[in-house]
């Protein structure tokens, strides 16, 4: 039976594993037939103009992000698909509610769509969202693989407005698949299924912090509360979520600053780059000479900040039995040239050209983040990351990434 | 900083600058919301994005405002008897849900400039949700 069926792809380089809308999975090779108009803005360095479908001969390269601050709307998430290019949105056209973003790369996953419990079945067994109990592996497992293997799934939708879980979505193997949610990497299997795992870890001071200013205009907030609510997650917190950053190939530390005693405002922060040793296509970001140590003060004679300034550390160590390599910034940048006499001290940050981390930087210079090292920080795991899907991709003789650049 | 637009039926636009709240830009004082409203229906949609916000985006934030202090003055009675028990936990991981989720659609406005409901809206603009109000 012939389907023919004439879909209209934005770009150049968006998801080329076309599957079936009617039937979630497609097990099977399909001949595509892609009718395509080269963009004349596109000024390629000798584009054959060979599209390559990989229909079933998929590379979704896995990432998973561990992070307690929502889904798929945190800034980590932002940098990350604007570091592959082009700004990641919610599904058109489907259920506005829907969680899960997508760009011409990039699909983000909400993992609080794997729900086994919704707010009403939560409360009734007594169980917080934090909990495994309130969560399905099994089917997490099963749609990441699929999509792992080029096969499109119908995922669930976890409503955050209503509490309810909303009819499922269909969700087509991307380029690049990041699950972000409480649970990435609990369960073994999914865990083995990604390719990059991160872990974001904010301490118990910041996490107050943030959250007053997230909520302290809210009607109904008040500092007792904001802080009972964390309190009140805290065991779950622990026993659950936080043993996952053992298994996380980077962790992004976030702490107050040690440069302000006593500071408490939580605006000033000391961020650490915790890097796993040995993992596959990765290789840890370092400062001046790898596997030494290293404490540095760009400030000086070259550079004037204003206070409380700069300071930079990085070395060798061990986190939870695993060799890593740390890279620590504490303080803000106040003005470009300060961004960019650091990026330029930095080595293995993966750029494609000099200054590339100031640009992504500037590029969103109102996120939060972007005069410090979480902003730097993400920004710079974007692109490791981006290095290490070219590696992987290139490793499996797929189509260069230069024909599908955005 | 929030910024308004204001649409007139003539399809002028100015742009009035909101006081700025120093802190954190998804920050918006509730009493930001003035007690003027004008409904203005209109079929094009405006091609700037961002602004112009639909009927279905207030009636959500205006339910998460009342979840949250709905649920933070349930989590207080529940958690009166027992600090440690899980009704207790599970009422405030609830209050957690609710402040995240009216964070994220703040965000989504102010920071990025769209309402999520713009692509539904642009295909279904004579649904209810999708009436355009404007805030002065």
């Amino acid at each position: 039976m012939a389907v023919s069926t004439l879909y209209t792809t934005q770009a150049l380089n968006s998801a080329c594993s076309i599957s079936t809308p009617a039937k979630t999975h497609v097990g099977f090779h399909q001949k595509q037939v892609v009718f395509y108009r080269r963009s004349s803005k596109r000024v390629g360095g000798g584009g054959s103009g060979v599209i390559t479908c990989s229909a079933g001969d998929s590379q979704t390269v896995v990432i998973g992000l561990a992070a307690d601050s929502g889904c798929g709307k945190s800034t980590f998430m932002r940098r990350l698909t604007s570091v592959f290019g082009g700004a990641a949105e919610p599904p058109k056209g489907g259920n506005p509610d829907s969680n899960t973003l997508i760009s011409d790369t990039t699909t983000v996953i909400c993992l609080d769509d794997y729900h086994s419990l919704d707010r009403t079945g939560r409360k009734e067994k007594g169980v917080t969202a934090l909990d495994p109990r309130a969560n399905d592996f099994d089917l997490m497992y099963e749609q990441v693989k699929a999509l792992k293997s080029g096969i499109a799934v119908d995922k669930p939708i976890y409503n955050h407005v209503t509490g309810l879980l909303d009819p499922p979505e269909l969700i087509k193997p991307p380029k690049i698949l990041v699950i972000e949610g409480l649970h990435p990497m609990f369960d073994d299997r999914v865990r083995d299924l990604l390719d990059f795992s991160i872990y974001l870890d904010i301490s118990n001071e910041v996490k107050f912090a943030w959250k007053i200013q997230r909520d302290m205009a809210e009607r109904g907030h008040s500092l007792e509360s904001i802080k009972a609510s964390i309190e009140a997650r805290k065991p779950d917190f622990d026993a659950y979520i936080d043993p996952q950053k053992q298994y996380a190939d980077a962790v992004i530390e976030v702490l107050p600053t040690q440069l302000i005693p006593d500071d408490n405002e939580g605006k000033v922060l000391r961020v650490r780059l915790i890097m796993k040793e040995g993992v596959e296509n990765f290789s840890p970001v370092y400062l001046f000479d790898e596997g030494s140590t290293i404490s540095w003060i760009p400030c000086g004679r070259k550079l004037t900040c204003s206070y409380p300034g700069i300071k930079f550390h990085y070395g060798p160590d061990t986190y939870f039995g695993n060799e890593v390599s740390i890279l620590e910034m504490d303080g803000q940048f106040d003005r470009l040239d300060e961004l960019i006499y650091v990026e330029s001290h930095l080595s293995n940050i993966s750029t494609k050209f000099y200054g590339e981390v100031t640009q992504q930087m500037l590029k969103h210079a109102d996120f939060p983040g972007s005069n410090n090292g979480t902003g730097l920080f993400q920004t710079i795991v974007g692109l490791k990351i981006r290095d290490l899907y070219e590696q992987i991709t290139s490793s499996k003789a797929a189509a260069p990434l230069e024909a599908t650049k955005a | 900083m929030a910024t308004l637009r204001l649409h007139s039926l003539t399809g002028a636009r100015e742009e009035i600058p909101t006081p700025s709240f120093v802190s954190n830009p998804r920050m918006l004082s509730p009493s930001f919301h003035c007690n003027k409203k004008r409904v203005s229906r209109r079929m094009t949609v405006n091609a700037m994005g961002g602004g112009a916000k639909y009927k279905g985006t207030l009636m959500r934030e205006k339910q998460l405002t009342e979840m949250i202090e709905k649920k933070v003055t349930e989590a207080k009675q529940v958690c009166e008897g027992d600090e440690t028990s899980d009704e207790c936990k599970v009422a405030w991981d609830e209050v957690e849900e609710v402040s995240q989720a009216k964070a994220d659609l703040r965000l989504r406005l102010e920071v990025e400039k769209k309402d999520p409901l713009e692509s539904f809206c642009q295909e279904n603009p004579e649904t209810e949700e999708c009436k355009v109000y404007e805030d002065w």
